[in-house]
C-alpha cells in the first residue's frame, strides 16, 4: 500500500509543479492555459530528438528543449497579450485550446504517436524509509514543486517586479495608466511558466507514459490540483497535486477499482467545484 | 509651461460616437472643471485622452508632439495620469506598495505621504482594509508620486462623505500649484467650479460651454443652458 | 383591416413552412447525391453528416449558450456504445429506436456531467469536460464497445443497409436534427441560451432560471453528440475507441468555433470541412495530422479576432439591411415628431403640476422595511424603509454613489446577504432568488446593457414577457415606446435604443412592480422627455407600479407622484413629490449641491 502511494508521489510532484504554473497564470495573466503541459511535452520531444538524432549531450538537449518550450509558451502569451488583452478569462483560455490541438498534432507529424525514448536525467533510488524506496525522481519533483511555490511567493511579495505583477493582475487598466508595461511583463510570465513546466516534464517523462497525448493531457490532473487552491493559492495547489498523485498510486494498487483511477482527476474536479461554488455567484459584479 | 491640446476628437463606444468634435486646451498649473449631466460623455472623454478608449478622430498633443497613437503606458510615461472613477487602489497591495508603483525612491514615497498624515500609521496595511476616504488619499498620493504633467480626475467624490471630500479638494489645488494641469470631472458642480480656474461643460457628447469658471459661478442660467446642450440651441 | 390580417397570417405560415421546405429540398438533394456519388465519396459523405450533427450540438452549447465543452465525441461514444449494446442484445425496434436511445442516453450523461457545472461558467466547465473526455477515453479503451470482441456488426436500418442507402438515411437524420435545432433556437429555449451567454443577471432578472438554460443547452448538445455517434456506429458497423478521442473532441470544438456552428448551415459546412481537409491533404500526399494543425491555427485566429466564417458572411449582408432600416426609422421618427408638433402642444406644458397619487386605501405594491446592505466596512444601504403605492410612479433620487443601484439589486434578489424585509403586494420575498422574484411580478432593468444582441427585438420581447403575447401586442408596446420594429436584430441598434426595448419588454411582462435603473441614460434630451411622458401613462395603461431612478429633476417632477431621496445609503425623505421637494433636509443636502442636475 505505502509503496503504491509513494510511487504516485513522483507523478504527484509533476501535477503539483504544473498546478503551481496554472495558478500563477490564472492569477497574473487571467488565463487557464490548456496548452501548459503541451508546450512542455513538445519541448521534451525536441530534446529527445536532439539527443538521439544529433547526438547532443543529454543536458544540452534538455536545456534547448526546455528553452524552446519557454519560447512556445511566450508566443501564445504574445498572442493573448496582443489581441486578447481586454478579453475575459474564458475567451483567453479558449484560445489556448488551439495551441493544444496544434502542438499535439505537430508532434504526431514530427515524432510519430508512439512513446518517446526519453533518456533519464535522474534515476535510481534516493533513500529508503522503513523498507520503502523513494526514488530520486520523486525527491526532485516534489522538491521542485515546493521550491517553485516558495520562490514564486517570495518574488510576488518581496520584489518590485512582484508588486507590479500583482498590481497588473488586480487592475490591469489602472496599472497601465500608471505606466506599468503590461505586455512585456505578462509575456515574461508565460515564458517562465513554460520553462518551469517543461523542466518538470523532462524530469518525470522517463518514468511515465510519455506519448504526446498522455503528456499533454497532464493538464487535467494539474487543473484538478490547481482547483484545490481555487486557481489562487499556491500552497494548496502543491498539496492538491501531491494528494492526487498519492491517491492514484493507491487506487492503482487495487484491481477492483482500477477503472476509478481514470476518473479520479475528474471526480476530484467535480467535488471541488461543487464545494467551492456552493454559494450562488453571479457572472458580473453588478 | 506646456499644454495638453485636444483637437476635434471623437470617442466611440459600441454603435456610435459618445464624444464628438471636442477641442480644448489644458494648461499646466491650472485646474479645469469638466462638468455635465450623467451620460454626457465625461468619462469617455477622459478615457480617450489617457488611452483607455481609442479615439476615432482628432489629435491629442503635448507641446506639438502628437500622442493619440501611443499606448496607455506610453502616454503615462509622457506625464498623463488618469485617476479612474471609484477607488482605483490595488486592494491586496499595502499603502507603501501602492505608492512604490510610481515613486522611484523611498524618499519620494515619504514626500507623497507628507500630505496625508492619516496614512502614515496604516502604511503597511493592505489598502482593501482602508476606508473609502483613505483609499482615495492613497490614489492621490500615488498619482502625485508619479510626477504627472497632466492629471485627469474622474468623480473623486463618488461614495465619499462630504467632509472627506472637502478634505481632499484642497490637495487638488496644491497639486496644480506644483505645475500640474488638472482636469477635474465632478458631479458636485459648484464645488468643482469653486476650485477651478477654467470650466468646460459637456452635454450630449459635445462641448457646450468653455471659458473661465467664474463666468459659470456667477451666472446660473448660463450653466443651466449649457447643461441642456444641443437641446436648448 | 382584413387585407393586412390575411397578409400577416400568410407571412406566419411562410415562417413556419420555409424551414420545412429547406429540409425537404435538402433530403431530395441528399437522395440525388446518394445515387450519383461514387462509392468512396458516399462513405466520406456519411462521415461529413455525422460530424455535422456533432458540430450542430456544439453550436448550441458553445455558440449560442457561450460555454466551452471539450467532450463532444465522448457523448458521441456514449451514443455509439448504446447502439452497439442494443444491437448485441437485439433490442426490438431496430436501428432507428437504438439511435434515439443513444441520443437520449448521451443527453442524460450530458445532464450528469453538466449538473455540477450548473453554477459554473466558461473556464471551469472547460476543465470539467476535458477531464471527462480524458477519463472516458481511457475507460473506453479498457471496456471496448459491446460486440467488438466477437465482431458482431451493427445492423443498419431496413431498406438503408447499403452504403448509398445509409447515406440517404443519414441525410434524413440530419434534416430532422436541423429542423429540431431550428425550432428550439427560435423558441424559448433558444432565447434563454443566447440570453445566458450574454448575461446571467439579465437572464435571471426576467424570470428565466439560469441553471435550466445551461442544462437544456448541455443536454440538447450532448443528445446530438449521441445521435452523431450512433450514426457513426451504423456507418462503420464495428466502432472503435479511436474514433472518439479527446484530441478529436478538441478539433471539433475548434472547428465549431471557427465556422460559427450556432448557424445550422455553418454546422453542415463544418462537417464538410471535417472530411474535406484531411481528404485533400491525403490526395496531396501530406500527412493527415496537418489537418488538425491547420484547425488549431485557424481556431486561434477565430478566437483572437472573435469572428467566425458564418457570422462574417451574415454581417456583410446585414450591414446593408441595417443601413436601410436605420434610414427608414429616422424618416419615421421625423414624421412622427412633425405630426406631434402639429396636433398637440408640448408634453411638458400639458402635464398637470403633479400626477395623481393612487388612493391611500390600496395595499402598497412594494413595501420595504429596514433594508440594510453591507459591503465590508461600508454600509451601502442603512435601514431603508419605503412604500410604493400600487399604480404609482415613485422616483428614487440621490447623488451618485448614494446606493440607488444597490437598492435595486437588493430588492430584485441579487444581494442575498441583504437584511430587512421586502414585500411584494403582501408576499414577503425573504431569500427568494432573482428568478423567483421576477416570476412573482417584480421586474427590473439594468444601468448596463443586458439585452442579448444575438436576439431579434421580437424574440427578446417575447422572452422577457414570459406569457403568450400576440404580434399585435408586441407591435403596440414597441410603438408606444418608440422602439424599432419587431423583426429588427438587436445587434444592429445602439445601446440607448436597446435599453428602451428592455423597458418596453418588461412593461409587456405586466409585473406588479417595475424597477427602472436610469432608463434614459444614453438617450438624447428629446427622447428623454418622450420616455418620461410614456412612463407617466404606463401604470394606468398596463397596470403596474414603477420605481424610477432618474437624475433629471425636471423629468422626475413631471413623472413621479411620490419621491424617495437616498443619501449615503439612508432615506433622507420619502413621500408625495411636493412634500419631499419642499423638505429643508433635501434642499440642503441634495438640491443645494446639484440643482442643475
Amino acid at each position: 500500500m505505502l509503496q503504491g502511494a509513494l510511487a504516485g508521489l513522483a507523478a504527484g510532484g509533476l501535477y503539483a509543479v504544473l498546478a503551481v504554473c496554472l495558478t500563477l497564470m490564472s492569477r497574473l495573466v487571467r488565463v487557464v492555459n490548456f496548452s501548459q503541459a503541451a508546450t512542455g511535452m513538445f519541448g521534451g520531444f525536441v530534446a529527445v530528438w536532439l539527443v538521439t538524432e544529433t547526438g547532443l549531450p543529454i543536458w544540452l538537449g534538455s536545456v534547448l528543449g526546455v528553452l524552446l518550450a519557454g519560447v512556445l509558451s511566450g508566443v501564445i502569451g504574445w498572442i493573448a497579450a496582443t489581441w486578447l488583452s481586454e478579453a475575459d478569462t474564458t475567451t483567453r483560455s479558449a484560445m489556448t485550446v488551439g495551441p493544444l490541438l496544434l502542438l499535439i498534432s505537430l508532434s504526431f507529424i514530427l515524432f510519430g504517436n508512439k512513446p518517446q525514448p526519453f533518456a533519464s536525467i535522474i534515476s535510481g533510488p534516493a533513500f529508503t524509509v522503513g523498507g520503502v524506496v523513494i526514488s530520486q525522481v520523486t525527491l526532485v519533483t516534489v522538491s521542485l514543486a515546493i521550491v517553485v511555490a516558495v520562490a514564486v511567493r517570495i518574488l510576488l511579495t518581496r520584489t518590485a517586479i512582484g508588486t507590479r505583477l500583482r498590481a497588473l493582475s488586480e487592475r490591469p487598466t489602472t496599472a497601465e495608466l500608471l505606466g506599468i508595461p503590461s505586455k512585456p511583463l505578462s509575456i515574461a510570465v508565460w515564458v517562465v511558466t513554460g520553462v518551469i513546466s517543461a523542466i518538470a516534464i523532462v524530469v518525470v517523462a522517463p518514468t511515465q507514459s510519455n506519448d504526446a497525448i498522455s503528456l499533454a493531457m497532464l493538464i487535467v490532473p494539474a487543473a484538478a490540483a490547481a482547483l484545490l487552491g481555487g486557481f489562487k493559492r499556491l500552497d494548496l495547489a502543491v498539496v492538491g497535486g501531491l494528494v492526487l498523485g498519492v491517491l492514484s498510486g493507491l487506487v492503482a494498487q487495487i484491481d477492483e477499482v482500477s477503472l476509478i483511477r481514470n476518473f479520479l482527476p475528474f471526480l476530484f474536479i467535480v467535488v471541488l467545484l461543487l464545494w467551492t461554488q456552493r454559494k450562488e455567484v453571479w457572472d458580473a459584479a453588478r | 509651461m506646456s499644454a495638453l491640446i485636444i483637437d476635434d476628437i471623437a470617442v466611440s463606444r459600441g454603435a456610435g460616437p459618445v464624444i464628438q468634435g471636442v477641442s480644448f486646451r489644458l494648461e499646466q498649473g491650472r485646474v479645469t472643471a469638466l462638468v455635465g449631466p450623467n451620460g454626457a460623455g465625461k468619462t469617455s472623454l477622459l478615457d480617450g485622452i489617457s488611452g483607455v478608449a481609442p479615439i476615432s478622430a482628432g489629435t491629442i498633443r503635448i507641446d506639438g508632439t502628437p500622442i493619440e497613437k501611443l499606448s496607455r503606458v506610453a502616454r503615462a510615461k509622457q506625464g498623463i495620469v488618469h485617476i479612474e472613477q471609484g477607488r482605483a487602489v490595488f486592494p491586496s497591495l499595502t499603502v507603501r506598495e501602492n505608492l512604490s508603483l510610481t515613486a522611484r525612491t523611498p524618499a519620494e514615497i515619504d514626500a507623497a505621504l507628507a500630505r496625508f498624515p492619516e496614512l502614515e500609521k496604516r502604511i503597511d496595511a493592505p489598502t482593501a482594509l482602508l476606508s473609502g476616504g483613505e483609499q482615495q488619499m492613497v490614489v492621490l498620493a500615488r498619482a502625485f508620486a508619479a510626477r504627472p504633467r497632466f492629471l485627469l480626475i474622474d468623480e473623486m467624490s463618488l461614495g465619499l462623505a462630504p467632509v472627506v471630500f472637502m478634505r481632499l479638494l484642497p490637495i487638488v489645488s496644491e497639486i496644480a500649484e506644483q505645475g500640474v494641469g488638472v482636469l477635474l470631472v465632478e458631479q458636485f458642480t459648484h464645488l468643482a467650479l469653486g476650485l477651478a480656474e477654467e470650466a468646460l461643460v459637456v452635454a450630449s457628447g459635445q462641448v457646450s460651454f468653455q471659458g473661465p469658471a467664474a463666468t459659470l459661478r456667477e451666472d446660473a442660467s448660463l450653466l443651466h443652458r449649457a447643461y441642456l446642450g444641443g437641446a436648448a440651441a | 383591416m382584413p387585407h393586412a390580417d390575411s397578409g400577416l397570417a400568410r407571412s406566419r405560415a411562410l415562417r413556419f413552412l420555409w424551414p420545412l421546405a429547406v429540409a425537404v429540398v435538402g433530403v431530395v438533394a441528399g437522395y440525388l447525391l446518394s445515387v450519383g456519388l461514387s462509392g468512396y465519396f458516399v462513405f466520406l459523405a456519411v462521415s461529413a453528416v455525422t460530424a455535422a450533427i456533432a458540430i450542430l450540438g456544439l453550436g448550441i452549447v458553445t455558440g449560442s449558450a457561450g460555454m466551452i465543452a471539450l467532450c463532444q465525441l465522448t457523448f458521441a461514444a456514449v451514443g455509439a456504445w448504446v447502439v452497439s449494446l442494443f444491437n448485441v442484445l437485439e433490442v426490438p425496434g431496430g436501428f432507428v429506436v437504438w439511435l434515439i436511445a443513444g441520443g437520449l442516453a448521451a443527453g442524460v450523461v450530458g445532464i450528469l456531467v453538466g449538473l455540477p457545472a450548473l453554477r459554473l461558467r466558461g473556464v471551469n466547465l472547460a476543465v470539467v469536460t476535458l477531464g471527462f473526455a480524458a477519463a472516458f477515453d481511457v475507460t473506453l479503451l479498457q471496456i471496448q464497445f459491446p460486440g467488438s470482441k466477437d465482431g458482431i456488426p451493427v445492423l443498419r436500418p431496413e431498406g438503408f443497409s447499403t452504403d448509398r442507402g445509409y447515406f440517404f438515411f443519414s441525410i434524413i437524420v440530419l434534416a430532422v436534427c436541423g429542423l429540431v435545432v431550428f425550432w428550439l433556437q427560435r423558441g424559448r429555449w433558444g432565447s434563454s441560451w443566447k440570453a445566458v451567454a450574454f448575461s446571467e443577471r439579465g437572464t435571471a432578472s426576467v424570470g428565466q432560471s439560469v441553471q435550466q438554460a445551461k442544462l437544456t443547452a448541455f443536454a440538447v448538445s450532448a443528445a446530438l453528440g449521441g445521435i452523431s455517434g450512433g450514426l457513426l456506429a451504423g456507418q462503420v458497423q464495428l466502432p472503435f475507441a479511436s474514433s472518439f478521442t479527446p484530441l478529436q473532441s478538441l478539433a471539433l470544438y475548434v472547428l465549431a468555433v471557427m465556422s460559427g456552428a450556432y448557424l445550422i448551415d455553418m454546422a453542415i459546412f463544418g462537417g464538410i470541412l471535417w472530411v474535406l481537409v484531411p481528404e485533400l491533404l491525403k490526395r496531396w500526399g501530406v500527412p493527415q495530422d496537418w489537418g488538425f494543425v491547420i484547425f488549431g491555427a485557424l481556431g486561434v485566429q477565430a478566437l483572437t479576432s472573435g469572428t467566425n466564417l458564418g457570422q462574417g458572411i451574415r454581417n456583410l449582408w446585414w450591414k446593408r439591411a441595417d443601413r436601410r432600416a436605420a434610414a427608414a426609422r429616422e424618416a419615421a421618427k421625423a414624421d412622427a415628431a412633425a405630426d406631434r408638433a402639429a396636433v398637440e402642444p408640448p408634453a411638458e406644458a400639458s402635464a398637470p403640476p403633479a400626477p395623481p397619487a393612487a388612493s391611500a386605501s390600496d395595499e402598497p405594491a412594494l413595501s420595504v422595511t429596514g433594508l440594510t446592505v453591507q459591503f465590508g466596512a461600508l454600509k451601502a444601504l442603512d435601514e431603508v424603509s419605503l412604500e410604493v403605492p400600487a399604480g404609482s410612479v415613485m422616483g428614487l433620487i440621490g447623488p451618485n454613489g448614494a446606493g440607488k443601484s444597490t437598492f435595486v439589486d437588493a430588492i430584485s434578489g441579487f444581494l442575498p446577504h441583504a437584511s430587512g424585509t421586502v414585500r411584494l403586494g403582501g408576499t414577503a420575498l425573504g431569500r427568494m432568488s432573482p428568478t423567483k422574484r421576477a416570476r412573482l411580478g417584480l421586474r427590473r432593468t439594468f444601468q448596463q446593457d443586458r439585452v442579448p444582441p444575438a436576439l431579434t427585438v421580437d424574440a427578446y420581447v417575447r422572452f422577457v414577457a414570459r406569457r403568450r403575447v400576440t404580434a399585435e401586442e408586441v407591435a403596440e408596446v414597441l410603438d408606444f415606446f418608440g422602439c424599432p420594429p419587431a423583426r429588427t436584430r438587436l445587434a444592429g441598434v445602439d445601446v440607448g435604443t436597446r435599453r428602451l426595448v428592455e423597458v418596453a419588454a418588461n412593461v409587456l411582462a405586466k409585473p406588479r412592480v417595475l424597477l427602472l435603473d436610469e432608463p434614459a441614460a444614453g438617450l438624447s434630451h428629446e427622447e428623454h422627455l418622450e420616455l418620461g411622458a410614456r412612463l407617466r401613462e404606463v401604470p394606468a395603461r398596463y397596470g403596474m407600479a414603477i420605481v424610477l431612478i432618474e437624475h433629471d429633476l425636471d423629468l422626475v417632477r413631471t413623472v413621479c407622484s411620490t419621491l424617495t431621496v437616498l443619501d449615503f445609503g439612508r432615506v433622507l425623505a420619502s413621500g408625495p413629490q411636493d412634500e419631499v421637494l419642499a423638505d429643508p433636509a433635501v434642499i440642503k443636502a441634495y438640491m443645494g449641491e446639484t440643482e442643475m442636475l
